[in-house]
């Protein structure tokens, strides 16, 4: 009983797929899935962010990936390129998102479309070109969205992103009925605030008493980047291996209160 | 200057299914109190943990709870022991129809669920007791603490009272205690047993789950990853491990 003490957390060269990779969450997943043993796929819109993620991963096997997920309609034939490249796949983190932070009388319908189109319907598109065979491994089926407490409580000026991080967690749950059968597992994970570049993005709009206050309303003080990779790597490794449908809140309490 | 203390984690239910198996696994980085109602289940239990000398035995029967405070204060003060996270996976399943349930039937199941749990950690974050040494808390609710099925109102409640419980307890021990609630589907354990010997409610479950029936690892990799340093940004959260059942609508 006492014979295998390899963490379940550990994930020796399953193929993965991190988009979002060039910063900030995405960034930080991509690191920690390395030093679990998976081998990662970095995609990002952004290749110098993506060439700097690759210099902190761990050990070989790692490949850059970059694509534009605003050209939805090629991800189809992007995947496989990278499955026939790198290998077949376990899984895929879908980080790349963007906010908008502006309140609703200055937000246009193609700014909330783009929003959408990144953080939502490409999740999506990836979801579907998945399941083939050109593109999964067959095993050990794992997919995480980074979603947001976005998702479950409001705020002035986060319209856009609610909406597409709400709409995440609905199309997670349906997914991973579908997916079941499978046995391809689908969860979200939903940080709350995180010192990313995104967030300084948004922070840097803010006075200092909203700032004060934002910190206020986190038991635990604002988050790392880390806190939510750890997250992330344990629903993509077998230490999730009964858990699908689900989404998993990392955010220092801010949601409890 | 006194002599720092060894610290501890303390499992109630530790001698049997879901409580037995986060011992085990546990035991191989922790120091374990383990608990349990009957000594020579417990003896079994710490024989299953890795290097059993380390781990301490509290055998206690919950439904007592006058008696838990003094027990386990006790218990460390005798020992000069800390404990720096408990587990409460101690829990008794009632099935009864709503119109057989009264407040004898509640009595029991809301004591062992969670009255006992709200007693120990309210011991342990007296300063007199325990110094600041908690650090982390997990529950194990139950899925049924969010959905109603029939028979289960009392065990529903337990639970709901116990991540209730939770979630405040995180708020307010904040920023040094982190709180969190596991929420397990349908686990084959001898608690459930009963309820799966019948083929007709075995054969609905395999059917409602979208990935069968878990086993006791599935909640053990959680608690692990629950109390460990990775999840120290987490709190006040309950995490669901069920197959996917409460996403399943299509049954």
């Amino acid at each position: 009983m006492k014979g295998d003490t390899a963490s379940p957390m550990e994930m020796p060269d399953r193929r993965i797929l991190v988009t979002g990779a060039a910063s900030g969450i995405g960034r930080s997943t991509a690191v920690l899935l390395s030093r679990l043993g998976a081998k990662v796929a970095c995609a990002d819109i952004d290749q110098a962010g993506i060439d700097e993620t690759m210099g902190l991963l761990q050990g070989p096997g790692h490949t850059p990936w970059q694509f534009d997920f605003k050209n939805i309609h090629a991800v189809g034939d992007w995947l496989a390129a990278l499955a026939g490249s790198f290998g077949a796949l376990h899984g895929f983190v879908h980080a790349a998102g963007i906010p908008a932070p502006v309140p609703l009388k200055a937000l246009s319908i193609e700014k909330w479309r783009e929003v959408f189109l990144v953080n939502t319907e490409a999740a999506l598109a990836l979801a579907k070109a998945f399941p083939g065979r050109r593109v999964y491994a067959g095993e050990s089926g794992s997919i995480v969205f980074i979603s947001s407490v976005m998702a479950q409580v409001g705020s002035p000026a986060a319209i856009a992103y609610s909406l597409s991080k709400a709409a995440l967690d609905g199309v997670m749950r349906s997914l991973a009925l579908e997916f079941a059968p499978r046995k391809i597992r689908v969860n979200c994970v939903a940080p709350g605030f995180v010192r990313t570049p995104m967030f300084q993005r948004v922070e840097r709009l803010w006075t200092e008493e909203q700032r004060a206050r934002v910190e206020a309303l986190h038991p635990l003080g604002l988050g790392q980047p880390e806190d939510v990779a750890n997250a992330v790597a344990f629903l993509l490794a077998d230490s999730a291996r009964w858990i699908t449908g689900s989404v998993l809140v990392v955010d220092g309490g801010y949601t409890a209160q | 200057m006194a002599q720092p203390e060894t610290l501890y984690t303390l499992i109630t239910g530790a001698s049997s299914g879901i409580g037995e198996a986060i011992a085990a696994r546990l035991s191989q980085e922790r120091r374990l109190i383990l608990h349990g109602r009957d000594t020579g289940r417990l003896q079994a239990a710490q024989a299953r943990c890795a290097g059993p000398e380390r781990h301490l035995l509290w055998q206690y029967d919950l439904r007592d709870v006058a008696g838990i405070a003094p027990s386990l204060g006790a218990f460390i003060g005798e020992r000069g022991i800390g404990v720096e996270c408990v587990v409460h996976s101690a829990a008794v399943l009632k099935i009864l129809p709503v119109r057989m349930v009264d407040h004898k039937a509640l009595d029991e199941v809301l004591k062992v669920n969670f009255i006992s749990a709200a007693e120990i950690v309210s011991l342990l974050v007296k300063k007199r007791v325990n110094q600041q040494h908690l650090q982390a808390v997990v529950f194990i609710s139950s899925i049924a603490s969010r959905f109603g099925a029939p028979g289960f109102s009392m065990y529903s409640a337990s639970k709901g009272a116990l991540d209730s419980f939770m979630r405040t307890i995180a708020v307010e021990l904040a920023p040094r205690v982190r709180v969190n609630s596991i929420l397990p589907g349908g686990i084959s354990t001898r608690m459930t047993s009963g309820l799966l010997a019948d083929p007709k409610v075995a054969a609905k479950f395999e059917r409602d789950y979208p990935l069968g029936l878990g086993n006791p690892e599935d909640i053990v990799n959680a608690v692990e990853f629950l109390t460990s340093d990775r999840a120290r940004w987490i709190t006040g959260q309950e995490l669901i491990v069920d197959g996917g059942r409460t996403a399943n609508i299509s049954i």
